[in-house]
């Protein structure tokens, strides 16, 4: 009793000292809000319309004046600063930020007179424009040398980047010594480019990956494709084709290839026909109808988290075009591989091999497939109505991942290296390369650049951002392409009348990941079919994958652009 | 070194067209001489640290199996033509250090295998190379190489 007494006491005293101390907070505003000083408030943008962040405001009574007031311009751009007492004659504003030319607001005065009677002032929006110093082109050729590496294969991607981000660190830090152009920036900007939300949502996603993997569902699929076919191989590769493509839209299209291309070889050799008929087509299938969600390929993580596009929006958007243009590709592929179905039926079937492919082809834990499917089912649940709560797909992923692993209680280590943190510090490593080029002003050049070749239209715009992407994605890695033109993309769908819909994101969405199948070394997942099909004795050569691929390519990005043209200019669509 | 009668031979090959005349030539050997075949496929994944995700345990045991299964296509061929002391065996790692390996362990007299073809192959070996490889084996392993054409 007397226990339960003190605590309501304790209570008591603790209430009325939270409204003792609401109460002096609440005054103590009251007291500052009965004399509020005068601000002078304003916004500072590039030439893109961006906002310009950390850009130093100094108020002085002239150009060469005593500084009188500084304050710094915030994530939209935007500073207020409070004025001295006694107001001066003339007031003039400095802004300056590294990597712009300075920029000078001279006050007016009937300005310097509404601030002298403790008005405040709104001063006109003031573009900065970037001047090309020393550090522009550092941080230029560390991102070209970053691509090369990428491309020629002679670092790691990984490597490649952290090098890069690295190199970019120490020109900053180390570089001012000899002579301050070198300065890109410092490590809180260089990390405030990182996009977390992407590194979160690539972290769940690949712990649900490492679960689901183990199951044996992939390679349950690949056999039930050959058991609905009954020898049909056009069928088996339809379904092959459709069975790839699923499976990439929610899973990484990496991991399905891994898993999937060692059965598909049994499969085909089981069946005689040559393994590249069935392989070169479900890897095309996979790079196909990734982009149809947001989950489905990095660039529309990437993509999707930049531009503020939805699960919904990729999923209305993109998955007709991606339709279309599945349709297109079973059909080229059924014809291009012709020949081979033909050789396959005198080859014959081998029955033995079937059966013991039979064996092997189950699922292994049917436990953990029945969980994963449950889990997965609510993520999905989540991606779809979690935006009418500003519920971000990083978040999602995170709760999906974490609810999977209690539920089946894995070994976490095991999990843990399940995750590829190689990949995760590839793309932090990433955004902060792509934030240097950004930060000196290279991003702004190639917008404007591209801004000024098609003017104000939109189905010009279209084009030009769908081929330059699927083109350059079929020489050089897809992921830091496409982290590069986001901003650019950014830039123009605020410039060309029209494109606020977001349309050229997903014109981008398709370049990317559509242009990886023009060549061998477009895609990761290309890259990785070839590697196994090698190891079994049925290399892919770069000009075999090319032969085949380019006009695949060609094709696919043509009728999931024609989708987006009626989307977009014909049915009047948009991205919300 | 001359063959003179092997008490068993080996034949290293992925399996696929490449390797087709390679076996061939391992059957009719075995067929002549009337001694065990065994055909020997070494796994290696080096290619998989390009890829961007890494499931890596099970991709391993993925690949192995497609190993087991092109082996086993070799060995039901061989028993289709005749040879009665055939098996395979699958191993993961390094290639020469495999072939090496395993040459020295079987105490096989006669290893079977490729030849790069001038010009591009997609031999595990490059052309140069392949001889080196195949001269040190000889010495080492006291055994006879017979390269195939691819």
């Amino acid at each position: 009793m007397r226990k339960s007494l003190s605590c309501i006491g304790l209570l008591a005293a603790l209430v009325v000292a939270i409204a003792l101390l609401l109460f002096f907070t609440w005054k103590a505003g009251q007291a500052q809000d009965s004399h509020p000083q005068p601000l002078i408030v304003g916004r500072v943008l590039d030439r893109q319309s961006q906002p310009v962040v950390g850009a130093l405001v100094t108020v002085r009574a002239s150009p060469e004046g005593e500084i009188l007031e500084q304050g710094n311009t915030q994530a939209d751009g935007r500073y207020a600063v409070a004025v001295p007492a006694s107001i001066p004659e003339r007031l003039t504003l400095i802004i300056e930020r590294s990597h712009f030319k300075p920029g000078q607001v001279n006050l007016d005065a009937a300005s310097i007179q509404k601030l002298r009677s403790g008005q405040s002032i709104i001063v006109p929006d003031l573009t900065l424009a970037h001047v090309i110093n020393l550090a522009f082109w550092i941080a230029t050729l560390i991102f070209c040398g970053v691509l090369v590496l990428i491309a020629t294969g002679t670092l790691h991607n990984t490597l490649a980047a952290l090098a890069g981000a690295a190199l970019i660190f120490a020109f900053s830090y180390l570089g001012p010594i000899i002579n301050i152009n070198f300065f890109i920036f410092t490590f809180p900007i260089g990390i405030s480019y990182v996009d977390w939300n992407v590194i979160f949502l690539i972290m769940g996603m690949m712990i649900i990956i490492a679960v689901v993997e183990r199951t044996g569902i992939f390679q349950w699929l690949a056999f039930t494709a050959h058991r609905l076919a009954r020898g049909r191989i056009w069928l088996l590769m339809g379904i092959l084709m459709v069975i790839a493509g699923v499976t990439s839209a929610f899973l990484d299209n990496v991991t399905t290839m891994l898993l999937m291309t060692p059965i598909t070889i049994q499969i085909s050799l089981a069946l005689g026909i040559n393994p590249l008929a069935l392989l070169l087509p479900e890897v095309m299938a996979s790079n196909v109808a990734g982009i149809s969600t947001l989950i489905g390929t990095p660039t529309n993580i990437l993509i999707g988290s930049y531009a503020n596009i939805s699960f919904n929006a990729f999923l209305v958007n993109q998955t007709p075009g991606v339709l279309l243009a599945m349709a297109g590709l079973i059909i080229y592929s059924e014809f291009i591989y012709r020949r081979e179905r033909i050789a396959a039926r005198e080859a014959g079937i081998s029955d033995l091999l079937l059966e013991k492919l039979a064996e092997r082809a189950r699922i292994t834990e049917p436990d953990h497939l029945r969980k994963a499917a449950v889990v997965g089912a609510g993520m999905l649940f989540l991606f779809i109505f979690g935006e009418r709560i500003h519920l971000l797909p990083s978040v999602t992923a995170l709760m999906g991942a974490t609810a999977l692993l209690i539920w089946i209680r894995p070994d976490i280590e095991e999990m843990i290296e399940a995750v590829d943190w190689t990949t995760l510090v590839f793309f932090i490593a990433l955004f902060i390369v792509v934030g240097a080029i950004q930060e000196v002003g290279l991003i702004s050049l190639i917008a404007d650049a591209i801004g000024r070749v098609v003017g104000g239209n939109l189905l010009l715009a279209m084009l030009v951002v769908t081929w330059t992407s699927a083109v350059l994605s079929t020489v050089i890695a897809n992921i830091p392409f496409t982290a590069a033109m986001l901003p650019v993309v950014g830039y123009l769908t605020l410039t060309v009348p029209g494109a606020d819909t977001k349309v050229l994101f997903f014109c981008l969405s398709v370049g990317a990941a559509l242009g990886g199948n023009g060549s061998l070394i477009g895609a990761s997942a290309n890259m990785v079919t070839s590697g196994i099909s090698e190891r079994a004795g049925y290399p892919i050569t770069y000009m075999y994958f090319l032969k085949k691929g380019f006009p695949a390519m060609l094709l696919t990005v043509t009728l999931a652009l024609i989708w987006l043209l009626l989307r977009f200019l014909v049915l009047g669509g948009s991205a919300g | 070194m001359t063959i003179s009668q092997p008490r068993h031979i080996v034949c290293a090959v992925r399996g696929g067209i490449e390797s087709r005349d390679t076996v061939t030539r391992a059957i009719d050997l075995a067929l002549e001489t009337g001694v065990g075949l065994t055909f020997f496929h070494v796994l290696d994944a080096e290619f998989l640290e390009y890829a961007t995700i890494g499931p890596l345990s099970v991709v391993y045991q993925e690949l192995t199996e497609m190993g087991k299964f092109a082996m086993m296509i070799l060995r039901d061929r061989a028993q289709r033509r005749g040879v009665e002391r055939v098996d395979y065996v699958v191993r993961e790692g390094n290639i020469p250090k495999q072939l090496r390996l395993f040459a020295i362990e079987t105490h096989a007299d006669v290893m079977v295998m490729g030849r790069p073809a001038t010009g591009e192959s997609r031999n595990v070996f490059k052309e140069n190379e392949f001889d080196q490889f195949t001269a040190e084996l000889e010495l080492q392993g006291g055994l006879k190489i017979i390269a195939v054409p691819e």
